[in-house]
């Protein structure tokens, strides 16, 4: 489904370029669920951004679905992100002055789906992930847990074929975060290709394939026998 | 704290959020330029039309007859108990009388050879010239007739000179006035237009004359110029008293420049301040810009602020700080408005030298003080705000 | 994304940082209301001027004696003509074709006595087509009776304000009043309807145009009004009357003919002018408060990087990013303008209710314009910091950075 061919992404930190990525070479099949881990600064981030579109790359392509959209315009791009590709991040990013389930719907708000069909999906994943009773909390009147809950809701409202987490359980309790991997894989084995960035190995070793990088290369590149 | 630390910190503060200093300085500059501009306006336009009334002198006394004064139409329409020549005659003895001037108006044909043009006449005095300032340009005015009844003399306005007799001598040629013969004697120099009258479109003759010519017995009003010495009021006086003498009642009606300058200049003054006050609308929203953004700024900073007083600010000099802000964006817009408007002004009369533009400093520095009272009033809210916080709370916003 | 959804997105920005939204709102409100009010006030007062004029009807032809070769200017309404006009020329003009009615005036001033007092009014002599041609009722009694106009009859009628000044509105038909040297008795009182292109009737007797020329011992009439047919006549007419009245004075031209259009024309253009002006300089006021929601658009933006980034990553494009903020700009404009409406319609209401001669009436350009001012104004200054937004990095907008502060 993903092919990533001599990725290089340069960035300037003040005075020092930094090479975020290094030619990069990947492979990823649909339904896959990979880890990739490293040292802080080792790219897995900018990595994760290229997969889901968010950044383009100086050099080298990317094929989705057999199409090349490294060098697809910021319109084209935005509207894969929208259709195929979900985002979790650590630190949430809800709109602090929506609801639970307006923060829901917001991709399909963005695709102008009429409220009688936004409705139904949203009430199915809030009963799903146990929401339904803070559907119309702010996102200050919920727990950290409940919060990254309705961020992956929202990543998966639109059944994107790709779900990025980037170090989703970064700012929560072990018990939530549990919680919230379980409910990430859970969604992996309905069909949905998950990419985790974390730098818990522990975290990380639940994957099927595991990713080192460092220094914006690809370093090693695990897989587990029955994947 | 001292003044320059405050300034200094007030100025950095404004230095680093650059942009939203820059457009909120731009909103009161705005507002600044319109009001000046249009005071500045209004102004050019009072001295305008007091420079025109002015230009008939100002020790000098009309009098009309009929007492109500109809819009000063009193003259135009027919009267019972009419001014006379004579009553303007007996004027001259009065004691610090100047110039007498009677004065009738109509018009009718003025014809040369086979030229005719339809102008104003006006018949007066020979004291005319000298009494409204009207200069003679060739030959001389109307000759003083002592008592007796006049000759045909006239005397040509600029205009109607180049009208009829283009560059040719005009003085001591004949023309017809109304039909009848009349030889020239004089010709005024250009005088242009007083609001709408042109003042060289008009053909003068003898009183006496003038008023056989329109058929009519009295005149429409009586000039009195009198010399320094003696106060508006007891002029008028004696010359009331004089004409009562006369008539035997007081059917005739006075009014010295003085008062006409006054209510004149009353309206006018009304008109400028109006017309200011348009431009300090767009003052008000400038004033508005501010009180926003300070009171976001004031949002923004809550942790700086709590810092503040945690170090040791006391509420006034919180306070201060921001009051400071706002005065100072204010101010300088007032600077940037006065500078823009200044240019405008000074390019405009230079293309245009015969506007009557005074760039009186007092308006300017009024206008300064005007912004930095409205970045005053403007700031006192946000200010209140910021030294009202709780310290404790604003650093846990951090 | 649906309009809808989108000023729900909006709305609740909006009302989340309210004391923001209210003083963007009144900022453009104070702006709209001014230039509804200027401009209100200024119609108002054209329409005033126009009222004024229209009553004297479109089928009347004012003669002035004396001519000014100066055309374009202000026609002699001063001043004598050096011919008169006499009786005989109003009956040479009655008798033209397409002429339905001719009005000879002299006005004049004298003392007016009766009961012991007395005061100085204005004394117009005239004909009963005056009464027709001007549209001037009586409420009490007759107008002038039909005289061949040069007979004087000792009769008059009288302004409600002289019943008032010299007869403590005591019941006046049939006495008399003294004018000048002469007697006349009251046969009629006219309906107050006051000034009429500046002659304050109530205050003036009105009585037959030969005791008027006999009391000023004048035999040229002020002006003359001649009532055509109907207005298409006039223009045909106007040169008729020119020939006729040069025929009789000598072959001289020296009279001049005003209709009401010539001098409602100067007065509209005049008064078309200052209204446009004043509604131009308080529209300036606009134009801050533009400038006022760029910034507000540029603080909003800095503030809501991240949540900018978390839009794009959902799937938002630069359009949709840039269309959002250009909209919340232009909500607040429009609902600004809204306001703006309703405070200056207000205020112009209460003026009419305080002042009920003062005329109202916003002219429609000034409503549109103002709001679509307001609107654009708005969209021109939020377009700059809305394209900041819309072409923010996402990656770096999520972390909360914009470019500057890498």
């Amino acid at each position: 489904m993903i092919r990533l061919q001599q990725l290089c992404k340069r960035y300037q930190l003040g005075d020092e370029p930094v090479q975020a990525l290094d030619h990069v070479d990947l492979n990823i099949a649909a339904g896959e669920y990979l880890s990739v881990m490293g040292p802080s600064g080792s790219g897995k981030s900018t990595l994760l951004n290229m997969l889901g579109l968010l950044d383009t790359p100086d050099s080298g392509h990317y094929w989705l679905n057999e199409h090349e959209v490294s060098a697809l315009s910021e319109e084209a791009r935005a509207a894969e992100r929208n259709r195929h590709i979900g985002f979790v991040f650590q630190a949430y990013h809800l709109i602090d002055r929506l609801s639970a389930r307006e923060n829901i719907e917001l991709p399909l708000v963005l695709n102008s789906t009429p409220p009688a069909a936004r409705r139904p999906r949203v009430d199915q994943l809030l009963e799903r992930l146990g929401l339904d009773r803070h559907a119309e909390h702010l996102p200050h009147q919920l727990s950290g847990g409940q919060r990254q809950r309705v961020a992956i809701a929202r990543a998966v409202i639109r059944k994107p074929q790709l779900l990025l987490a980037d170090e989703p359980t970064g700012n929560l309790d072990s018990h939530s975060g549990r919680d919230v991997i379980e409910l990430l894989e859970e969604l992996n084995a309905e069909g949905i290709t998950l990419v985790m960035v974390t730098h818990d190995p522990a975290m990380g070793r639940r994957a099927r394939r595991r990713l080192w990088m460092q220094d914006g290369k690809l370093l090693k590149d695990e897989q587990d026998a029955y994947g | 704290m001292r003044s320059a630390d405050y300034s200094r910190l007030t100025l950095r503060t404004l230095r680093a959020s650059r942009m939203r200093s820059g457009l909120t300085i731009l909103g009161i500059a705005i507002g600044i330029c319109a009001v000046v501009l249009l005071t500045t306006l209004g102004a050019g336009i009072r001295l305008y039309v007091l420079e025109n009334f002015s230009q008939f002198g100002s020790r000098i006394i009309a009098i009309n007859p009929g007492k109500s004064q109809t819009g000063g139409t009193g003259g135009l329409l027919a009267s019972t108990r009419p001014l006379l020549v004579a009553d303007a005659d007996s004027l001259r003895s009065l004691p610090y009388a100047e110039y007498v001037v009677p004065v009738v108006q109509g018009s009718g044909a003025i014809e040369f050879g086979r030229r005719v043009r339809y102008t104003d006449i006006i018949g007066t005095g020979s004291d005319m010239a000298s009494a409204w300032r009207f200069e003679v340009a060739r030959g001389r005015f109307l000759p003083d007739s002592r008592g007796s009844y006049p000759q045909p003399l006239a005397v040509l306005g600029h205009k109607v000179k180049q009208e009829l007799f283009a560059e040719q001598n005009a003085l001591g040629q004949f023309i017809r006035v109304g039909g009848e013969r009349y030889r020239v004697v004089g010709i005024m120099a250009e005088k242009g237009q007083m609001l709408g009258f042109d003042l060289d479109d008009i053909v003068y003759i003898p009183v006496q004359r003038a008023l056989s010519l329109f058929n009519r017995t009295g005149l429409m009003e009586i000039d009195v110029t009198y010399r320094p010495g003696i106060a508006a009021d007891a002029m008028a006086e004696q010359v009331r008293q004089r004409l009562i003498g006369r008539h035997g009642v007081e059917d005739f009606s006075l009014i010295t420049q003085d008062e006409m300058l006054q209510s004149m200049d009353r309206i006018l003054a009304i008109l400028t301040l109006a017309i200011g006050g348009l431009g300090g609308i767009s003052l008000i929203v400038g004033a508005i810009g501010i009180i926003t953004i300070m009171v976001t700024s004031v949002q923004e900073r809550r942790a700086e602020i709590g810092l503040l007083r945690a170090i040791g600010a006391t509420r006034r000099q919180v306070m201060r700080l921001f009051l400071g802000e706002a005065v100072l964006l204010a101010l300088v817009g007032g600077c940037v408005g006065i500078l823009v408007s200044g240019l405008a002004l000074g390019g405009l009369a230079l293309a245009i030298p015969a506007l009557p533009i005074q760039l009186d400093p007092f308006y300017l520095l009024l206008a300064l003080a005007l912004s930095a009272l409205v970045g005053l009033i403007s700031g006192v809210l946000p200010a209140r705000r910021a030294a009202g916080l709780n310290p404790v709370l604003a650093l846990q916003s951090e | 994304m649906r309009t809808a959804d989108l000023l729900r997105f909006n709305g609740r920005l909006l009302t989340g940082q309210w004391f923001r939204t209210l003083m963007t709102l009144l900022a453009t409100a104070v702006g709209v209301a001014a230039v509804l009010l200027l401009t209100g006030m200024g119609e108002g007062a054209r329409r005033f001027v126009l009222n004024e004029f229209n009553l004297l009807g479109n089928d009347v032809l004012i003669m002035l004696p004396g001519r000014k070769e100066t055309s374009g200017g202000i026609p002699p309404l001063t001043g004598e003509g050096t011919r008169d006009l006499t009786l005989g020329d109003a009956e040479a003009v009655l008798h033209l074709p397409g002429v339905r009615n001719v009005a000879p005036l002299v006005v004049g001033l004298t003392q007016v006595e009766a009961e012991g007092r007395n005061r100085e009014m204005m004394v117009v002599g005239t004909s009963p087509a005056f009464f027709t041609i001007r549209n001037i009722d009586t409420h009490q009694g007759q107008p002038l009776p039909q005289l061949p106009l040069d007979r004087a009859e000792p009769v008059c009628v009288i302004g409600p304000k002289v019943q008032q000044t010299l007869f403590d509105q005591q019941q006046v038909l049939g006495r008399w009043l003294r004018t000048g040297d002469r007697r006349c008795r009251i046969i009629g009182v006219l309906d107050s309807r006051g000034v009429s292109l500046g002659i304050d009737m109530s205050e003036s007797v009105i009585i037959p145009v030969a005791s008027a020329q006999q009391l000023f011992n004048t035999e040229g009439l002020f002006r003359l009004f001649i009532q055509v047919q109907h207005p298409g006549l006039i223009e045909t007419l106007k040169p008729r009357v020119l020939d006729l009245i040069q025929a009789r004075h000598q072959g001289e031209r020296d009279i001049t003919l005003i209709t009401q259009d010539s001098l409602l024309g100067v007065f509209d253009d005049i008064l078309q002018l200052l209204t446009l002006a004043v509604g131009a300089i308080a529209a300036i006021s606009l134009v801050v408060a533009g400038i006022l929601i760029m910034n507000i658009t540029l603080i909003s933006v800095s503030q809501r990087t991240s949540e900018i980034g978390l839009l794009k990553a959902l799937g938002a494009s630069e359009r949709e990013v840039h269309r959002l903020f250009l909209s919340e700009a232009l909500l607040m404009a429009l609902l600004g303008s809204a306001t703006g409406v309703v405070i200056g319609y207000g205020l112009l209401l209460l003026g009419h209710w305080l002042w009920p001669e003062f005329p109202v009436s916003v002219p429609l350009w000034a409503l549109l314009g103002a709001i679509t001012l307001a609107a654009a104004v708005a969209l021109i200054f939020a377009w700059l910091p809305a394209r900041k937004a819309a072409r923010l990095p996402p990656v770096l907008a999520l972390k909360g950075l914009t470019d500057a502060q890498r």
